[in-house]
């Protein structure tokens, strides 16, 4: 029985050795063609293979929005969620306050916001990154403002709701001291109130840069765009005439923004941004005076309160143009960020 | 005893001769969908690439804003047709009378030039499309437009800088608009120079922008009498990300014309569009041998 047990053991340790792993029969041989690279099937969740970049060098395997090493806070640098011992790397926001930033959100990386005012606007954006080169959203802005005669108190339009997209390149990424920068569009659904149709369009252009670890500037340019056109033609009309804001020439259009934003404690961010928001007199005679571009203030903190929370509180003054304090409104804003997605997109891989 | 050993020594065989055997794989399902995927497009315009044999490709996009209140849609099925060729069905871009760049149905194929891929030489495609009519109402009018199109495109990449990718090309495109009056009839044979390129920013991420002109008809039944063909410009910038191995997520903005105004220039941003999509790759030959041992070669 021992000379038997002993034969067993032989041989299934002979077997063993004969059936020892055997490469993957199907993984494609390295340098194999294709628009994107394979990952072998082994591991799928090893990090990708580098990619030429576009100054000509291979990237190493690291996530482009990797914060650098620094003295930052649990938080990390001004403006970002911070990881507080999380594996995923820190979230640069998309806005400022109410300007968009050049800063992208990592890919699969989910972002929300919700904000109340005193004025009784309310206003949520969601927004998906993609690819660590874009990402598209959707919300409902409190921005757009009406009246009806040139001497009226405008008011809000809400909900209206935009569709946004935004393509950029990550800071540092071409090289050392480059800004983020993105190309973004906004647009809305058409909205009918009192009457009358309207549009917005949005295309930016932003930069925005570090400076330090705790502090961020950002800059950028806007083309603005409107269209308005009542729901009920004149007699003798087939349709209402349309009147938009590129009818009036770029003049009207081109508009500068900015924001600044600086981290004094590790949790805590100070924000001020300048922007733009369009506003319609639905009555005024002169079409110039339909569609107008309104300089709208913003500043407030930012609180990190857990790692996927945080809050932000301030005050937003609508037409600095006609700077008037008791149009100041008091906000109150809840952003979400969330990396479930992403780790969903790694498992299937 | 010694028939415990012949049989042990027996099993022993089998394992060696059972054991995996690279020239003939079982591939896992996993594995069966990461095998590299060749797109046979950019956005809009076709590349000189094929999807490959035993591959099907499925993909389209699809935009709310272009015109309020209506979702226009693209989209493509593909399938290889031998390692150069594929057949397919897809809407091809051609802006209708009431403005939208609603695309035109067409089925055709699509083949690679089996030209050796040498630095400065690019590869070479070209696309027959058989347009199939699609009906617009306009003022109570109905009018038939068919686009048939031959695409000569070409890509080229270069070793000093692999992250990018040019594409150029023709289409020489038969454009016809038939109202239901037969004498109204307009055709028109129109060259429409297309391009484009990609920048590859991750290992699954490229900027992808293209330009192109296409078939434009207008008809205003009020004031003319015939409905005309032009050219009108349509441009894309956005991304293609491969989010997972068999998947790959379109997103772009588009200049186009909507509102039937085509006196609207670039500053007319309120008329760009924003388009969604993806592109699905179904490996049917591998999932056929796994099925049913077919297509194993």
């Amino acid at each position: 029985m021992k000379q038997a047990n002993g034969v067993i053991l032989a041989t299934v340790l002979a077997t063993a050795a004969v059936a020892h792993a055997q490469p993957t029969p199907d993984t494609p041989p390295a340098g194999a063609g294709g628009d994107h690279p394979v990952s072998p099937e082994p591991d799928a969740h090893r990090a990708p293979d580098p990619a030429p970049s576009p100054d000509g060098k291979v990237d190493p395997p690291v996530d482009r929005y990797t914060a650098p090493a620094g003295p930052a806070g649990p938080t990390g640098p001004t403006g970002r969620a911070g990881p507080m011992g999380s594996e995923r790397p820190p979230i640069d926001f998309p806005e400022v306050l109410r300007i968009p930033t050049g800063w992208l959100l990592p890919a699969a990386a989910l972002y929300s916001t919700t904000s109340v005012d005193t004025g009784g606007g309310v206003a949520s954006d969601y927004r998906v990154g993609l690819g660590d080169v874009a990402e598209f959203g959707v919300a409902t802005t409190d921005q757009v403002r009406a009246r009806d005669l040139a001497t009226d108190k405008p008011e809000r339009i809400q909900p209206y709701i935009v569709a946004s997209f935004r393509l950029g390149v990550a800071e540092h990424r071409l090289f050392d001291a480059q800004p983020g920068v993105t190309l973004g569009f906004r647009k809305s659904f058409e909205r009918t109130h009192s009457g009358e149709k309207s549009r917005i369009a949005e295309l930016t252009l932003v930069a925005s840069k570090h400076l330090g670890t705790r502090a961020a500037l950002h800059l950028g340019g806007a083309i603005w765009d409107a269209s308005l056109q009542a729901t009920e033609a004149a007699p003798g009309e087939d349709a209402a005439p349309e009147v938009t804001l590129h009818g009036h020439g770029y003049g009207h259009q081109l508009r500068v923004f900015g924001g600044f934003e600086a981290q004094p404690l590790p949790r805590s961010s100070i924000l001020v941004d300048i922007g733009w928001a369009p506003e319609f007199c639905y009555q005024c005679t002169e079409p110039t005076e339909k569609i107008k571009l309104r300089p709208e203030l913003s500043w407030g903190v930012r609180y990190q309160v857990a790692r996927f929370l945080h809050i932000e509180s301030g005050v937003r003054v609508p037409d600095i143009g006609n700077f008037n304090l008791l149009d100041a409104q008091i906000f109150g804003q809840i952003t979400l960020t969330s990396y479930a997605l992403r780790t969903a997109v790694d498992r299937l891989k | 005893m010694h028939r415990r050993v012949v049989t042990l020594l027996a099993l022993a065989a089998a394992a060696r001769a059972a054991r995996a055997d690279p020239a003939t794989p079982q591939p896992s399902l996993g594995a069966v969908f990461r095998r590299p995927i060749h797109s046979p497009r950019l956005f809009a315009m076709p590349s000189a690439d094929v999807v490959g044999a035993y591959m099907l490709s499925l993909s389209g996009d699809a935009s709310l804003l272009e015109k309020p209140g209506v979702l226009t849609s693209a989209g493509v099925v593909a399938i290889g047709f031998g390692d150069i060729a594929q057949l397919e069905y897809r809407h091809t871009e051609a802006i209708g009378v009431t403005g939208l760049d609603a695309p035109v149905p067409a089925v055709g194929v699509q083949l690679t030039l089996p030209l050796p891929e040498r630095r400065g030489l690019p590869a070479i495609g070209i696309a027959f499309r058989l347009g199939v009519p699609r009906r617009e109402t306009i003022e109570g009018m109905t009018v038939d437009e068919t686009v048939t199109d031959l695409y000569l495109v070409a890509r080229l990449r270069d070793d000093h800088v692999p992250w990018l990718t040019l594409h150029g090309g023709t289409r020489i495109s038969s454009a016809k608009a038939a109202p239901s009056d037969p004498a109204l009839v307009q055709q028109r044979t129109l060259v429409l120079p297309t391009a484009g390129y990609e920048v590859a920013m991750t290992p699954t991420a490229k900027i992808v922008g293209e330009i192109a002109l296409a078939p434009q008809f207008q008809w205003k039944p009020a004031t003319s009498p015939r409905p005309a063909i032009g050219r009108g410009l349509l441009g894309r910038l956005g991304m293609r990300w491969q989010v997972l191995p068999s998947i790959v997520l379109d997103g772009s903005l588009g200049y186009q014309i909507d509102d039937a105004a085509p006196t609207d220039g670039f500053d007319a941003v309120v008329t760009w569009d924003i388009r969604l999509g993806a592109e699905v790759f179904v490996p049917w030959g591998a999932l056929a041998c796994r099925a049913v041992g077919v297509f194993c070669e």
